[in-house]
């Protein structure tokens, strides 16, 4: 979709100051909730996104049991008050249901469900306030959540969105460069192999374009990695901190 | 140097298969779950208990059928026990402690010896915290016994039963370790925590 909306500021910046590869401000923290096994808060731009995991717990509805690994049920779902417009009413809509099947695809890859015979391991993903990438920073969150959960995982998968607004390549697109840029994709990949795990084509880019927009993707993984293991770490080290400042 | 190291990243540079917080491929070995790497070794610190055979488990009596009980382990997989190895009737809720009599390969488990527990209070905790609450030969153990008198039973899925003397000194005490189980000098600081939170208890006796 073509749009005469111009996404750069007079000096080449974008609309919010930041260059071409630039990731917005991103902010996780692991084991914000209590009751759940696992959970994470992603704040990324003016994204917020709260990612719970429960089990491995006994399935339920029961006829879904498989015998040889663990189920994945992944539910995406944006708050009513999330955005300015659109999701205005609560629960799930055709779009929730793309993203959570989409999700639940990711996590199947990653999560080792083998150990898990006849469990479901439940990933629940809130987007309290979105600002474009959603989808993105819900996996994100998700992932840091599995491994705070203590679920194995062969690797805490990244997501970022590429897109192209007025013909250039951006990462990390917001709200407007999603909905008035030529081009929007989604990916989500395991950083410690590189393998993509997720891949939503919105619009068209050449051939050149995608091999460019994976190397931003490829780079940018490396600073969401940094802060993910950052977050889980810190769960950690600041019991050992306690235990210095005594 | 002890390490907290995070899903996918790399523990061996030689592909390893024994350990249980880990996974291997050509690459090398990775772990699975965030653990904290101690000269090769890789200690999870989060996990849920899978049923092994001959464990020493406590379990809340689930549902009463035709034949025994199915059990809640404190794991995603339960157990069942016989009516024939029971030489009393137990009621939905009851605490029991068993023993893992056999296992399958997709974790469903069977139980042994069942004892009922009286009275008392139960803990839950991290199952993978277990070996550090009962420390080297029961010595941590040990420690918790002497200074509080309480009688402690450590299921391995992660439920600990207590009973008489100071209950809540010996909770405290087991819910410390499992926060600073992964922090070095675990042992001083339990024998330094406990003499002092007993003389506190004994002047309020006085």
């Amino acid at each position: 979709m073509k749009s005469d909306k111009v996404l750069f500021n007079p000096d080449g910046s974008r609309l919010d100051g930041r260059g071409a590869t630039d990731l917005r401000p991103l902010a996780i923290r692991a084991g914000v909730l209590k009751r759940a096994e696992g959970s994470a808060m992603v704040e990324w731009g003016k994204n917020k996104v709260i990612a719970a995991v429960y089990g491995p717990r006994e399935v339920f509805p029961r006829f879904m049991t498989d015998p040889y690994k663990a189920i994945i049920s992944a539910r995406y779902i944006m708050a009513p008050f999330s955005s300015l417009e659109e999701h205005n009413r609560s629960g799930p809509n055709r779009r929730s249901q793309e993203i959570s099947k989409v999700c639940k695809h990711v996590f199947e890859n990653l999560i080792l469900t083998e150990k898990f015979p006849k469990t479901m391991i439940e990933i629940h993903m809130e987007v309290i306030q979105s600002d474009g990438g959603t989808r993105v920073a819900a996996i994100t969150a998700a992932a840091v959540a599995l491994a705070d959960a203590g679920i194995p995982l062969r690797d805490i998968a990244c997501g970022v969105s590429v897109g192209k607004a007025n013909g250039k390549l951006v990462l990390d697109l917001d709200k407007t460069e999603d909905n008035f840029g030529e081009s929007d994709v989604p990916h989500v990949i395991s950083p410690r192999t590189g393998e993509i795990l997720l891949y939503q084509l919105d619009g068209m880019l050449t051939k050149e374009e995608i091999s460019q927009s994976y190397d931003m993707v490829l780079e940018a993984s490396k600073q969401i990695r940094e802060k993910q293991v950052a977050a889980l770490k810190e769960k950690y080290e600041s019991a050992l901190d306690a235990q210095n400042g005594e | 140097m002890r390490t907290i190291v995070v899903p996918g990243e790399k523990v061996a540079d030689e592909p390893r298969q024994q350990d249980e917080a880990c996974f291997a491929d050509s690459h090398g070995t990775f772990a699975s779950v965030v653990s904290l790497a101690d000269e090769g070794r890789v200690i999870p610190l989060k996990g849920r208990y899978l049923p092994i055979l001959g464990d020493y488990v406590i379990g809340i009596i689930k549902e009463m059928q035709l034949t025994g009980y199915i059990i809640d382990l404190n794991s995603p997989y339960e157990a069942r026990l016989s009516d024939r190895d029971c030489r009393e009737e137990y009621r939905i809720g009851d605490v029991i402690s068993a023993k893992i009599s056999s296992v399958n390969e997709v974790h469903d488990a069977g139980a042994m010896e069942p004892r009922a527990f009286q009275g008392g209070e139960l803990l839950e905790v991290e199952p993978v915290k277990v070996p550090r609450i009962i420390g080297r030969n029961g010595s941590m153990l040990a420690t918790i016994k002497e200074y509080t008198d309480t009688q402690l039973f450590v299921g391995k899925n992660g439920r600990i039963y207590l009973k008489d003397g100071n209950t809540v000194l010996a909770s405290l005490a087991v819910l410390k370790i499992c926060r600073e189980a992964h922090i070095p000098g675990l042992t001083e600081r339990m024998t330094a925590f406990l003499q002092e939170e007993s003389k506190k208890v004994k002047k309020n006796e006085e």
